[in-house]
């Protein structure tokens, strides 16, 4: 196997309680990507909507005009709502509150690469560039890369939420790449785990 | 959505469990497939695919663009898929958009591979006219969902498939002497034409997983009983060029990788049978003409 130097996460920094009039709320630092999450509700669902035993998840993800280098919507950023959405879905026990809607609003504030993970569920992503693996992308080497494999996973039950791959991978090399995703996702979910555990026990104010 | 007593959701599950299905096929099985191509005389290439109840339409346009001035050497592809609502009363308004979107992004991460190009079933480069200059072609890729009855993006993907071999690319001359940084000047051929490379273009292959078991093909019933699936793309040298997965369950990491080799080998199957599909299309088209 051949890692490039850095087959590591960035230091990863998460704070909660970023965001006082919500239900809950954090802030997240990989790198250069600074993101902001929200979550409100659960509260009850819109008239319009039909009556459903089970609750709802409403998921927008937006960037500040000037988090990428280039002002305004790439591509990949419109599709990332409806990803984070299937990404929570399954870690979320919607029937335990019905008929109301709980929403998850995210604000890129810098894109200094590709990372998305909320809750306890965490996400990954590998770039392939020639024979050798990546995480944690940043910018430059994901317009480089040959491929991309993306993973979102509940590390302490050991399932995968939601994972996308593209490029040209062979087994072995996305069995690899899944490892890699999967042991990063652990690690990131311990940091998440003791960060919500620190906010618990400080004294409220 | 499909509305299903608890009655007939146990025999769809307990039918799956036994390796027999409600229209009586095996887990691993897709319905016949039924191909035309070339049915939409104003595109460069079409072709319209039924699976079962599914029924969809994909069209190739190709048009004189500028390339991306970061790639100049290439040409574009942009895939939309159009789902009306004379398919499903619920693909009205925001339904069949979400729908649509989905499908689309789906359909780009299966079939254009990389950023760098690698594992791309449409060669960039070969879109490029002349190098450096500015001026290529871009394609325009169209699905239709005119019917559902499940499985829309292995259909879609067989579609686009068929549409891309029907293709024909008018040949162009470009005039030498314009300044390499203006448009040059095009003269189209309406005589001579180029057939487009299909041969990296991989088929999608979606394993839904109902209950403790995974089915390809699902129909519209079975997809309201499912708890996710995973829809993988795979050329004809069996390597994998895309993968997307649906459905908020989650999976064990050694379930999508079963998935994966269940994939590949379904996929040898549906490749040869597509080929020999399109082949006969083709033939059957040519004669009409």
């Amino acid at each position: 196997m051949t890692y490039c130097n850095r087959a590591a996460c960035y230091l990863a920094v998460l704070k909660t309680g970023a965001v006082n009039s919500s239900s809950g709320s954090a802030y997240a630092e990989f790198g250069n990507t600074k993101v902001i999450v929200s979550v409100f509700g659960p509260r009850e669902s819109k008239k319009a909507m039909m009556y459903s035993n089970a609750g709802r998840l409403n998921c927008n993800v937006s960037y500040t005009t000037f988090a990428s280098p280039v002002r305004g919507q790439t591509p990949e950023t419109k599709n990332i709502s409806a990803m984070l959405h299937r990404a929570l879905e399954g870690a979320i026990i919607l029937k335990s509150f019905p008929k109301t809607t709980v929403d998850v609003f995210a604000l890129v504030l810098e894109s200094g690469g590709s990372i998305m993970l909320y809750d306890m569920v965490a996400a990954v992503s590998v770039s392939c560039i020639g024979k050798n693996l990546l995480i944690d992308p940043v910018s430059e080497e994901e317009s480089h890369q040959d491929g991309a494999l993306t993973i979102t996973c509940m590390p302490s039950r050991n399932e995968v939420t939601q994972m996308t791959v593209t490029g040209e991978w062979s087994t072995t090399k996305i069995n690899e790449a899944m490892q890699l995703c999967l042991d990063a996702c652990s690690k990131l979910g311990k940091v998440m785990r003791s960060c919500l555990k620190e906010a618990a026990s400080a004294p409220q104010d | 959505m499909v509305g299903l007593s608890l009655g007939e959701q146990t025999f769809i599950k307990g039918g799956i469990e036994q390796d027999l299905r409600t229209d009586g096929r095996k887990r691993l099985t897709y319905r016949p497939i039924f191909l035309e191509t070339g049915i939409i005389p104003q595109a460069s290439g079409s072709a319209r695919v039924k699976l079962g109840a599914t029924d969809v339409i994909a069209s190739v346009k190709v048009e004189l663009g500028k390339p991306n001035p970061s790639y100049p050497d290439k040409g574009k592809v942009s895939i939309y898929v159009d789902c009306s609502p004379t398919a499903e009363p619920s693909f009205q308004g925001r339904g069949g958009e979400e729908l649509s979107t989905e499908l689309s992004s789906a359909l780009e991460r299966c079939l254009l591979g990389g950023k760098s190009g690698a594992g791309a079933g449409i060669d960039l480069s070969s879109l490029c006219i002349v190098r450096g200059k500015k001026v290529c072609w871009d394609l325009y890729i169209d699905g239709l969902v005119v019917s559902s009855d499940g499985n829309m993006l292995d259909a879609l993907g067989a579609a686009i498939k068929a549409a891309l071999s029907n293709t024909v690319i008018p040949k162009v001359q470009v005039s030498a002497n314009a300044p390499s940084d203006e448009t040059p000047e095009v003269d189209v051929s309406d005589e001579e034409f180029l057939q487009f490379d299909t041969s990296g273009v991989p088929v999608i292959v979606t394993l839904t997983k109902v209950g403790g078991h995974y089915i390809v093909d699902a129909t519209t019933e079975e997809e309201s009983q499912m708890s996710s699936a995973v829809s993988v793309s795979i050329n004809r040298l069996g390597r994998i060029c895309g993968l997307t997965k649906r459905g908020g369950a989650g999976l064990h990491p050694t379930v999508v990788l079963d998935t994966i080799s269940a994939a590949k080998h379904v996929s040898e199957q549906l490749m040869n049978k597509l080929d020999s599909e399109i082949a006969a299309a083709e033939a059957c088209d040519e004669m009409e003409s």
